[in-house]
Parts: C-alpha cells; structure tokens; sequence
C-alpha cells in the first residue's frame, strides 16, 4: 500500500477532509484544507479550544510527515439576538 | 403577533456543556417558542443529545426541531430523538405540532429534508438505483413536510427544515456543493401547502435571508450565518401565504 504522502496533493486534500469529517472525535465538514509538500493548512472556526486541538491530532495521525499549521480559530457565539419583524 | 426564536447547528458535544444554558434564561422575554433547525449533534451520538438535553431542561416557552444530518451520522438518529423528546423538546420528521401562544395558535410542521439539487441544477430520478433512491428519500421527505403543513389549521404556520428549500440563503457556498446542501422539491412542498415563513440550517457560508419563488420568507438560521444565540422573527397572527 501506498504511503499517503505519497500520493499527489489533489488527494491528501480530500483524504484529509474526509478524516475530519468521519473521526467521531471531529466530525467537522467546514474546516478548509490546503496541502502542500511537506505542509497540511487548516482554516476556518470552531466553538472551542478542544475542537481546534482535535483536528490538528487528526490530521498528524493520517499525514505524519507532514507540519500542520492549524490556523482554525476558537469563536465562541455570544451576544443578542437579532429581531426581525416580517409582516 | 408571535415571536420565533430560532437556530440550527448547534452542533452540541460534551466541551459545549454550559454554553446555551445562559441564553435561555432571557428567552421568555423575547420569545414565544424556540425552534432548532438540525443538526443539533456534532456526530450523532446520544451522550451529546443528553448534554444539549441537560442545557434545555425546564425551557421557559416550548422547544421543537428537526434532527439534521450530523444527528444521523453515528444511525442512532432514534435515540437522538427519544433523549430529546424526554427532555420536553419536540422533534418533528413529516409531522406537525400546533402550540398556543399567547391566545393564537401557532402550527410548526418539521422534517429534515434533504438534498438534490435546484431547478435546472438537481438530481433526477433516473438511472441506478442508487441515485433513484437518492432523489427518492428527497421526495419522500418533502411529501412529508407538505402533508404535515397542510395538516396545521393555524393561525400562523411555519415550515422547518435543516436542509434548504431555496438556493438563495446558499449564496457563500460553492455552487458545486449545491444537491447537497438543499432540494427545489423542499421549496416547492411549502410554497404548494402555503406557510407563513420556512425556516433551515445546514449552509453554513450562506446567508440568512431569502424568499420561495411563492413568496414565502426563507430563513437560514445555521448559527455561523447568524452569529448569534439564536435570532427571533416577529410574525402577525394569520399572515400565511398561500
């Protein structure tokens, strides 16, 4: 079998989506993925710290020769609803 | 007039326990029911139901959904249901409920929904099986929400989904994800029943605002679209179009 780094970047990027949408660790669809040759980007928000750390494990554990630069960012929703009158 | 708190995606897990405790608290004061649009699960697993379950115990106005497709994902979308069904939320799938609110009766039929596609860009009901069961579980699930809607002699009748009725609240989204983040047949179900606003999630870079080509006010409520707790839409009593 073939080594995932060795496969052409066009379908790391894929796999690795697919890592993070199926890990029940994860299970995130709207985390963006770039892969370069030696580089895994990750961007995009999630609600907590341990969701951010988690998908950067994931993505370690299927491209181990790989730097992950985990640029996803913490957003936690506050604040007060909007309210729109229709009608 | 009826006010209707909602959100969807909430995605709830065990590192999420205490965040939308608070909001509840002032809900009473801006709303009269609060509807959750799918997707309330990050993977479908029951211990994260019980977490959002805890969070909305003892709600100050009444709580109904629809499961989305994460609450799918781990196929114990049943237990999901029965963990928030005992905790006093509704959760719909081609039914309704009828709520009185304030001496006006407020009717919410629900469904899932799911993908396809949109006029002139969808899935058709042709080929293997598969793709036919693919467009089939569509129709099934928008004949579901169509009886349920017309089934509500409301006052006032809301159409809530996690999947989109519309391409319009899709805008941010890359077309090509399009079939599956929403189905014409889904807009076409409510614009066909008549329903005075349709609600959904799921489009997570959509926008919030749209409207069916029948007129009916669409909105996506994904909490990474509205940013917010929840947002709350004021409607007149017995403004249903159709």
């Amino acid at each position: 079998m073939t080594e995932p780094s060795a496969q052409p970047d066009h379908y790391l990027v894929q796999h690795v989506r697919e890592a993070l949408a199926q890990d029940p660790r994860v299970g995130e669809l709207h985390v963006e993925v770039t892969v370069t040759a030696d580089r895994v980007f990750l961007t995009g928000s999630v609600p907590t710290e341990e969701r951010r750390d988690v998908i950067a494990d994931v993505v370690r554990e299927l491209l181990p020769r790989h730097q992950v630069s985990n640029h996803v960012t913490v957003e936690s929703i506050t604040g007060t609803p909007d309210v729109e009158r229709l009608g | 007039m009826i006010r209707i708190a909602a959100v969807g995606d909430l995605h709830f897990g065990p590192d999420l326990r205490g965040a939308f405790r608070p909001h509840l608290a002032s809900l009473a004061e801006v709303a009269d029911v609060l509807l959750l649009a799918g997707d309330l699960t990050r993977v479908g697993d029951p211990d994260e139901a019980v977490v959002l379950a805890e969070e909305l115990r003892d709600p100050p106005v009444p709580i109904v959904a629809v499961l989305g497709n994460h609450d799918y994902h781990s196929d114990r979308e049943d237990e999901v249901g029965k963990v928030l069904e005992e905790s006093g939320v509704r959760v719909l799938e081609g039914e309704g409920v009828v709520l009185d609110v304030g001496g006006a009766r407020l009717g919410v039929a629900g469904s899932k929904g799911f993908g396809g596609g949109f006029a002139g860009a969808c899935g058709s009901d042709f080929g293997e099986p598969e793709m036919k069961a693919f467009v089939g579980h569509t129709r099934d699930v928008a004949a579901g929400l169509e009886r349920a809607l017309r089934a509500l002699d409301t006052d006032v009748r809301i159409a809530l989904m996690h999947y989109a009725p519309i391409d319009q609240t899709l805008q941010g989204e890359r077309a090509e994800i399009f079939p599956f983040l929403g189905s014409y047949l889904l807009g076409e179900a409510v614009d066909r029943a008549g329903a005075t606003l349709a609600l959904h999630g799921h489009a997570h870079r959509g926008i919030e605002k749209g409207v069916t080509p029948g007129g009916v006010p669409v909105r996506n409520v994904a909490q990474p679209v509205i940013r917010r707790p929840f947002n709350v839409y004021c409607l007149e009593d017995g403004r249903a179009i159709g």
